[in-house]
């Protein structure tokens, strides 16, 4: 990671090359986003909560597939998308992999159409400092008949990102790209990432913090690492997930959640193990909780703790600063307690 | 100890990296930032910090002339009094006054004062700006500029013809460029240039979310060709107003189609019908509802703009007036979220504020005395005092050219008149105005309802004009009710730059237009109310001596093939009215 933070300075010196240079040999910036815009197409579906009612999609074939992220809106169906032209579309889901945070759609048209597409077998890589554009339906900005909107930026490093959202875990094991712009706003996932020739060399990924520093990350996957899930759904199978989700988990370390927030549980000596707490380090954030020996833990916030696996990995999501509540069984009835955590 | 030094290595292996990788540059990139610091030399000067007198908050701006004309934005003006503080980057402040302001358009024209030799900006197309072109931002964020030089940004074009929503009825931005280059707090109101260091908009707004007041890579900037329309009318003080239309179009399956049009509105007396097919407006083809709102919403009220339609019997041109969107006679608070926020700057400047030039928030300074009389605060304007200064200058022009004899209270005006085809008369007097044409004779009696429909049709207003004109060039305010300069325009058909002056008189709203260097007016236009169309009057080639004056050739333009058809004028009889 360092060593990624150096090379991510020095690229910031070669930004005009990367976008720039050769200029007698390659197509002007306009020409480029006028060639790729129109294979990015903009979703609008149904928001939930604070989550948006809009997204990206990029056409991967000339019949109108299109790769977009496994998220809310493609789980709530009456899913919409509109074409740089104008074009309304209602989409068909075709395939999803949980492990990639990919869906597969298709455009649902009357009679057989020809798209603009990309072609994501053949896609290109980036290395660190290379100069890139990123296409999305960022805030819903271009509402009319209009192309979405694009952005330039640099790649940061190529690295695994440790983020997520809350309790949902950014599920892509393998390196992802960072850029150096703001290029994950809301309604930017799915969007195309190209590099400055328009070569597409990624999807940007939804919006997710990271786990170290939880500042929002700009990111994107790159198009190689989803093009195996992509043929697999094309051809018509399941992409396996053979991780089970339970082992993505972020779990604090017993030493942690002694050291940290003052509490020991007992030893996860069986697959469920409940949440008692064995002791309360005096002084520490546990105590200042009011938190006791012998209380269990049934919930962290809104999430039910069903052992000290569930204890340990709901913990390790928050952040300093935070007030979590706590509801423990005590003597038979529920208590609940603020824990500030240090 | 060991941290600190592990630091320190690390620095300096970064800086040994760096200039190695200096070394092995290529031209192309040397040339590219050698034309960026061209560029940024050649705006910077041009680049204004906006402040109130008391120094705190403050925004951006843009000279645009050498006698200190500005742009900023409203919302940044709007907190900041009537008379503000302007920064250059020469390092010197400057005191500046409100001039005009465009609560919908949020654009705010403002003059600095004290040189006639500013640095101003060049304007470019920002109808050419393609999505991709690299831009830089110049402005104040954050009040940084301690000692007034302004930051830099850099981005590319992220999106043309943006549309952002207004915020209540106003601080609507039609047609906008969207940017990624970083806006931020107090970077509002100053200009976009594009990388030649031509000005294509003034950065205005961003997409803030949950990250807080801070860009996010999403900005908006008003078009300067919005603003260059605006300008001339802002420069006359008033609060100057968008426009609407009577008629409403929506898509349908791709062609812009009327949806309705008012039965007393021009467009329908030239024959357009719900369900017509809209080509182009202003000058600009459509594909959408929203091309139209954008083609709309950059346009000042008053203007007079072409308008092509298509229906069964084929295409059609004609031209439209357009109509006042708000009429603000007060400059419109802004919502709360739009307001200065001084959180957003000062606390951040807090830390440094220390040591740094320029930037000692004093009370504020009373208006110098020299400036205070370059303020007039009146209903409908910003400042009423420029309005004054234009009318004084147009009004005076005109009473020096029209001889005396001319105004004499009770002298009648007898025009000898001629087309290809016949003669006739055309005469004015106090009490009436008539035209005698192939033995009949038509005539308007002001005493009865002044109105153009007390004429007959085919005269299409030109008596009512006529008398309009003998009180006008008397050049006696207490004879209207109301006279204003409205600012400049290109008028239809000829579409000659003129500077127009509006009087109303009752019911009777006339547009006089002047051209640069003749004290005459080109024309009027003159309209009497809803459901009526206007009389469009012409004048040219104005013949003068010692005791009488009379223009060439009198034309009316005939609305509905917009084109002017002229009269020859051989004399005029000027003397007391036969009884």
């Amino acid at each position: 990671m360092k060593n990624c933070t150096i090379k991510t300075v020095l690229s910031a010196v070669m930004l005009a090359s990367g976008l720039t240079a050769d200029e007698n040999k390659t197509p002007s910036v306009p020409d480029i986003v006028e060639s790729r815009q129109e294979t990015v197409v903009k979703l609008f579906g149904a928001g939930v909560g604070n989550l948006d009612s809009y997204g990206s999609g990029i056409i991967i074939s000339e019949d109108g597939l299109v790769a977009t992220v496994w998220n809310h809106l493609v789980n709530n169906g009456f899913l919409t998308a509109v074409t740089a032209d104008g074009q309304r579309h209602e989409v068909i889901v075709v395939g999803t992999s949980l492990k990639h945070d990919l869906a597969i759609l298709r455009l649902d048209t009357a009679e057989p159409q020809k798209f603009p597409f990309i072609d994501y077998k053949s896609s290109g890589a980036l290395k660190t400092g290379d100069g890139l554009l990123a296409f999305s339906n960022e805030y819903h900005v271009a509402t009319g008949n209009e192309p979405v909107s694009v952005m330039h930026g640099v790649l940061a490093c190529e690295t695994p990102l440790d983020a997520g959202l809350g309790r949902w875990q950014f599920p892509v094991k393998s390196p992802v790209y960072l850029i150096d712009a703001i290029v994950n706003n809301s309604g930017a996932a799915g969007g195309l990432v190209t590099d400055s020739r328009g070569v597409p060399v990624g999807m940007l990924g939804r919006e997710i913090r990271h786990r170290d520093t939880n500042m929002w990350v700009n990111y994107a996957v790159p198009l190689r690492t989803l093009e195996p899930a992509i043929s697999t759904i094309l051809s018509g199978q399941r992409v396996r997930d053979d991780e089970p989700e339970e082992e993505d988990r972020v779990l604090l370390s017993d030493r942690k959640l002694t050291a940290v927030f003052g509490i020991t549980v007992l030893p996860a000596i069986l697959k469920k193990t409940p949440a008692y707490i064995d002791r309360i380090v005096p002084g520490s954030a546990a105590a200042a909780a009011e938190l006791q020996r012998g209380d269990l833990v049934l919930m962290v916030e809104d999430d039910v703790i069903q052992s000290v696996e569930d204890l340990r990995a709901a913990l390790a999501t928050h952040r300093k600063g935070q007030s979590i509540s706590l509801t423990v069984n005590r003597n038979d009835s529920l208590a609940v307690k603020t824990l500030v955590v240090p | 100890m060991t941290s600190l030094r592990r630091r320190i290595l690390v620095l300096m292996a970064f800086l040994l990296t760096a200039s190695a990788f200096a070394a092995d540059v290529p031209e192309t990139v040397k040339e590219r930032e050698q034309r960026r610091i061209k560029t940024i030399e050649k705006i910077a000067p041009s680049v204004v910090c906006v402040m109130p007198a008391s120094g705190a908050g403050g925004g951006s701006g843009v000279l645009i002339s050498a006698d200190g004309y500005a742009i900023s934005n409203y919302h940044v003006t709007s907190g900041s009094g009537d008379f503000m503080k302007c920064g250059l980057n020469d390092g010197k402040l400057y005191d500046a006054v409100i001039v005009g302001i465009d609560p919908t358009g949020d654009v705010a024209l403002i003059k600095l004062l004290g040189r006639d030799d500013f640095p101003f900006c060049e304007p470019g197309d920002s109808d050419a700006v393609r999505m991709g072109d690299e831009v830089v931002a110049l402005g104040n964020p954050f009040l940084l500029a301690g000692d007034f030089t302004p930051t830099v940004t850099y981005g590319i074009v992220s999106g043309v013809r943006r549309y952002q929503y207004p915020a209540g009825t106003f601080l609507e931005y039609t047609d906008c460029i969207q940017v990624d280059a970083s806006i931020n707090p107090g970077n509002s109101g100053g200009p976009l240039f594009d990388i030649d260091g031509r000005w294509i908009g003034i950065n205005g707004r961003a997409s803030f979310e949950k990250r807080g007041r801070i860009n996010t890579g999403a900005a908006y900037a008003i078009s300067v060709r919005q603003v260059l329309l605006f300008v001339e009318h802002l420069r006359s003080g008033r609060i100057v107003d968008h426009a609407r239309t009577e008629f409403t179009v929506e898509t349908n399956d791709g062609v812009v189609e009327f949806s309705s049009v008012s039965q007393l509105s021009e467009p329908y007396r030239r024959g357009v019908r719900s369900g017509d097919e809209l080509v182009s407006f202003a000058g600009r083809s459509l594909t959408s509802a929203n091309d139209f709102k954008n083609i709309l919403g950059i346009l000042p009220e008053g203007t007079r703009v072409p308008m092509t339609w298509r229906n069964d019997d084929g295409i059609h041109r004609t031209t439209v007036r357009l109509l006042p969107l708000h009429g603000f006679e007060e400059a419109p608070e802004l919502p709360g979220d739009r307001q200065p926020q001084p959180g957003d700057e000062d606390e951040q400047d807090k830390p440094q504020r220390p040591g740094r030039p320029g930037m000692q928030r004093k009370p504020p300074p009373p208006v110098p005395a020299q400036w205070k009389h370059l303020f007039k605060k009146q209903k409908g304007y910003a400042n009423a005092y420029f309005n004054e200064q234009h009318m004084k200058r147009l009004v005076e022009r005109l009473r020096e050219a029209v001889p005396s004899e001319l105004t004499k209270a009770d002298t009648q005006w007898v025009f000898a008149v001629a087309t290809e085809k016949s003669t006739g008369e055309l005469g004015v007097s106090p009490k009436a105005a008539w035209l005698q044409w192939e033995g009949g004779r038509s005539s308007l009696q002001p005493a009865a309802e002044v109105a153009q429909s007390n004429e007959p049709d085919e005269f299409g207003g030109v008596l009512t004009a006529l008398l309009q004109m003998r009180k006008f060039f008397r050049a006696d305010d207490e004879l209207f009710s109301e006279t204003f300069f409205h600012g400049d325009e290109h008028i239809a058909p000829s579409g000659a730059h003129v500077e127009v002056v509006v009087t109303k008189d009752d019911l009777i709203k006339c547009r006089w237009y002047f051209m640069e260097g003749n004290p005459l007016p080109i024309g009027l236009d003159l309209q009497t109310g809803a459901g009526e169309d206007e009389a469009r009057l012409r004048f040219d080639a104005w013949k003068t001596d010692s005791s009488v004056l009379y223009p060439s050739r009198i034309g009316v333009v005939d609305a509905d093939r917009e084109e002017t058809d002229w009269m020859d004028v051989s004399s005029i009889r000027v003397g007391a009215p036969a009884k």
